[in-house]
């Protein structure tokens, strides 16, 4: 008997089939990955196992009982556990009263009996391999450790079923291992986790079977085993890709950025350079300096010492417009918090960065203004209904293009993409890569900051490696190689 | 029908304004007259002078709440000049400008150095202000000021009842929806609003523009306080207090989101003069004069609330609009 089931479930919003008639069932002590593009239904899925939200037809069976109009409260007492992007801890308390937030443990009816807690709590993370004390305050931990508690949270909860949102999104990649050991000794003990990810070769090494949805309907359930990489992405987007990373016919020019021992925002000594048609990748764990380093080049911070080059000449940026007008340009990391103006059209997003260019005496010409988001619009091939859609109505892709658009309609020749396909799907990733190479070949200068080993040494014409705000080595294409990246990533030739 | 709905909720200010309007003209005799819609005019066009300034900083995302006490300083400061030096009225009016000038853009200053947002700054200075104002004037009243200064705010041009003030105000507010909608100033104050990080990103230079801002504020608001004291030829240390409630909430009445980056000056004015026609109307009305104040809370929460619902209301449409994006999207593909 599976110990979960959804068994036709449908989920309509207005105007949309979020679910259609979806069945898949889970099997105890397995790992079980949940697949598909952005919009194929995951989230709703698992808001609705989760209790967060209410189907409009079929049932959840949880160990052959079915629940319906299902709370969130009585999902957690049938043992299931939902641990989101977003973590839900309280900041400001401690580990220990996180993980049993919520729970009488021992005490009187003044109050809990915090020894016993921090007792079973230190049991709790020694259990997961952690050394983290039950008495730090959450706020003081990463991201990664705070996904530990998290589990945590869940085995006090005894969960049979774990629910895991994207879990590697949001750390580093010597991380992730830790977080695979654990989800595998989870499994081993008898829970079952669900597991949703974009990255495919995670879900090849750590999971059992896959489960694929797309547009809102399942399509299949495979064993791992059974199936390869393109078997994969065939399912998840309806149609073969031709390759995962286009290729590109550079020309590598003259010298278009030049850092040289540049410190400061937490960074040492670094030197880098990037050639005209070059992509220079930045790799490195979540806090090693990289986008640090980017806002520096970009003007955002003002650089301690060292130098800045760019195009041959010496360049102090005292702020972000100095370094766009030498044609700098930063596509930031978050696109929603730093890059766009979420409730602003499209036509003043891409233009955003060029409206002192396109007006006179402090006049705005707005028939430039259309004209410049039409070419950009058009040239990234940006899906909307109109340029007056607001961006916050666009899909992530689109989303991500319309950040791209912003840089180039400012004339920027020396690109840095932060995290360029964060959080997009696959069929969109395939359009950012393609637009990075029509840039390169048309003697654009990029450097790529990117979490995403496949993304790294699929699109990088050289790798420089940071750790700890200090470069501590540079790979060319012919010596790329994962396991060389991941050790200067975590500093062992330092 | 869609479409004018839609038009009621651009511009409700509008809207609520004209009605009021229509209400007190059925119910009260001579209201609907030209000499009684410019007294009204004359009678708020300090409130509309220094909303100009106020609705700038709020669609750039900030929130000032020394409005009041701001104005009352300079008015005081103006009218003992007047009344104890031998200066000339223009260079008084002009030292009591740029001293407003001085004040706004050290509040700039404060949050700057102090790293809190203005709101807290401002709550802050409001009370440092109304001190200072209590302590120069000993709580005294000025007044008997110069004709010469009062002319400023009450001298007429084409109709006995067309002042000054009322064109300034009116210059002050074409001006101002030009600079907002048209310039690449405005567009950098609505980025500066809609996304500070953003804005920042894009090259705005936000602590300059945050600045220049707090100067154009300070202008503002300092040739409101000299046509307030000039119109009414008094000035004292309470002269200006809670306007700023006024003028918040015409502002949020007029569809500037607390939150900045949108808004529009031609509603805010209407929002002002809504809230000024509803304490007249219960004035003529012969109510207790502090029900006004209710009044003024009632409405003040109820846009507030308003503003929030319209927020999530947005939201919830955007999702759905989204998932129809991806749907064609999917079915173009």
């Amino acid at each position: 008997m599976p110990i979960l089931e959804v068994s036709r479930v449908t989920k309509r919003y207005p105007g949309v089939t979020a679910l259609d008639d979806v069945s898949i069932s889970f099997e105890k002590g397995e790992i079980h990955a949940l697949m598909g593009e952005n919009g194929a239904g995951k989230s709703t899925l698992i808001k609705i196992i989760a209790g967060a939200e209410a189907s409009d037809g079929g049932e959840i069976i949880i160990e052959g009982e079915s629940h319906r109009g299902m709370t969130p409260l009585d999902a957690k007492r049938a043992g299931v556990s939902v641990i989101y992007q977003e973590l839900n801890l309280v900041p400001s308390l401690s580990v220990a009263e996180n993980l049993f937030i919520g729970k009488k443990v021992g005490g009187s009816f003044i109050g809990p009996d915090f020894k016993e807690m921090r007792r079973r709590a230190a049991q709790v993370m020694r259990d997961l391999g952690s050394n983290i004390k039950p008495e730090t305050l959450v706020f003081e931990l990463s991201t990664s450790q705070q996904q530990l508690v998290e589990i945590g949270k869940a085995i006090v909860d005894n969960c049979k079923v774990l629910i895991m949102d994207e879990p590697s999104a949001a750390i580093a990649v010597a991380e992730v291992e830790n977080m695979f050991r654990i989800v595998r000794e989870l499994r081993d003990k008898g829970v079952t986790v669900v597991y949703i990810s974009h990255r495919i070769d995670e879900v090849f090494s750590l999971c059992d079977r896959v489960s694929i949805l797309r547009d809102g309907r399942y399509i299949t359930t495979e064993r791992l085993r059974d199936i390869d990489r393109r078997g994969l992405i065939r399912h998840m987007v309806g149609r073969e890709l031709s390759e995962t990373f286009p290729e590109r016919r550079s020309r590598m020019g003259e010298i278009a950025l030049e850092v040289i021992s540049l410190t400061g925002n937490g960074d040492f000594d670094m030197d880098l350079t990037v050639r005209k048609g070059e992509v220079l990748g930045l790799a490195g764990l979540v806090g090693a300096g990289r986008t640090e380093l980017a806002k520096m080049i970009c003007g955002d911070v003002k650089p301690v010492s060292g130098e800045i080059r760019a195009k041959g000449k010496s360049r102090r940026f005292g702020c972000v417009s100095d370094a766009l007008n030498i044609g700098v340009g930063l596509i930031p990391e978050d696109r929603k918090s730093e890059g766009l103006f979420m409730d602003f059209a499209v036509d003043w997003n891409i233009p955003s960065m060029s409206f002192k260019r396109l007006s006179r005496f402090g006049v705005v010409n707005q028939k430039k203004v259309e004209a410049l988001t039409d070419q950009y619009v058009d040239a990234l091939r940006i899906k909307t209904p109109s340029t007056r859609q607001v961006v916050r109505n666009l899909s992530g892709g689109n989303q991500q293009k319309v950040v791209v658009a912003r840089a180039l309609a400012a004339e920027a020749d020396i690109l840095i993409f932060d995290e360029p396909t964060r959080g997009i799907d696959v069929g969109a990733k395939q359009e950012i890569y393609r637009l990075m190479n029509r840039l390169a070949e048309t003697g654009n200068a990029i450097i790529m900051i990117t979490s995403d080993m496949e993304e790294l040494l699929g699109m990088s014409d050289r790798i420089a490696v940071m750790y700890e705000g200090r470069k501590t080595g540079e790979l060319a294409r012919e010596a790329f190689s994962q396991d060389r990246i991941l050790e200067l990533a975590s500093g062992y030739s330092v | 029908m869609r479409k004018s709905i839609d038009f009621c909720q651009k511009n409700l200010a509008l809207v609520l304004l004209i009605f009021a309007g229509a209400l007190f003209s059925a119910t009260t005799a001579n209201f609907l007259t030209v000499t009684n819609a410019l007294n009204i005019l004359n009678q708020n066009a300090y409130t509309i002078i220094a909303m100009c300034g106020i609705a700038l900083i709020m669609i750039g995302g900030d929130l000032d709440m020394s409005v009041g006490y701001h104005m009352s300083i300079c008015g005081v400061l103006c009218a003992m000049l007047l009344t104890r030096t031998g200066i000339p009225v223009p260079v008084i009016v002009a030292v009591t400008i740029l001293t407003s000038v001085a004040l706004a853009m050290l509040t700039t200053f404060l949050t700057q150095l102090l790293g809190i947002p203005r709101i807290f700054v401002t709550i802050g200075e409001a009370t440092l202000f109304q001190g200072f104002a209590y302590v120069i004037t000993n709580s005294k009243t000025i007044s008997n000021l110069p004709i010469a200064f009062k002319n400023i705010a009450q001298g007429t041009l084409l109709h006995p009842s067309l002042t000054y003030a009322t064109l300034l105000m009116a210059a002050f507010v074409v001006i101002m929806s030009f600079v907002l909608s048209r310039t690449y100033f405005g567009r950098q104050v609505f980025s500066m609003g809609g996304n500070l990080t953003a804005a920042r990103l894009a090259g705005i230079n936000v602590m300059k523009m945050k600045y220049i801002i707090g100067a154009l504020v300070g202008f503002f608001l300092g040739v409101a306080a000299v046509i307030l004291i000039g119109r009414t030829g008094a000035a004292a240390a309470n002269t200006a207090a809670g306007v700023e409630i006024n003028i918040l909430t015409g502002i949020l009445l007029g569809g500037v989101s607390i939150r900045g980056g949108e808004g529009k000056i031609s509603n805010c004015v209407a929002g002002i003069l809504l809230v000024a026609l509803i304490s007249n109307g219960m004035q003529l009305a012969g109510w207790n004069p502090y029900f006004q104040y209710i009044a003024k809370g009632v409405i003040m929460l109820c846009v507030l609330g308003f503003d929030m619902f319209q927020m999530r209301r947005r939201s919830v449409m955007n999702n759905r609009r989204k998932e129809e994006a991806v749907l064609t999207a999917r079915q173009e593909a």
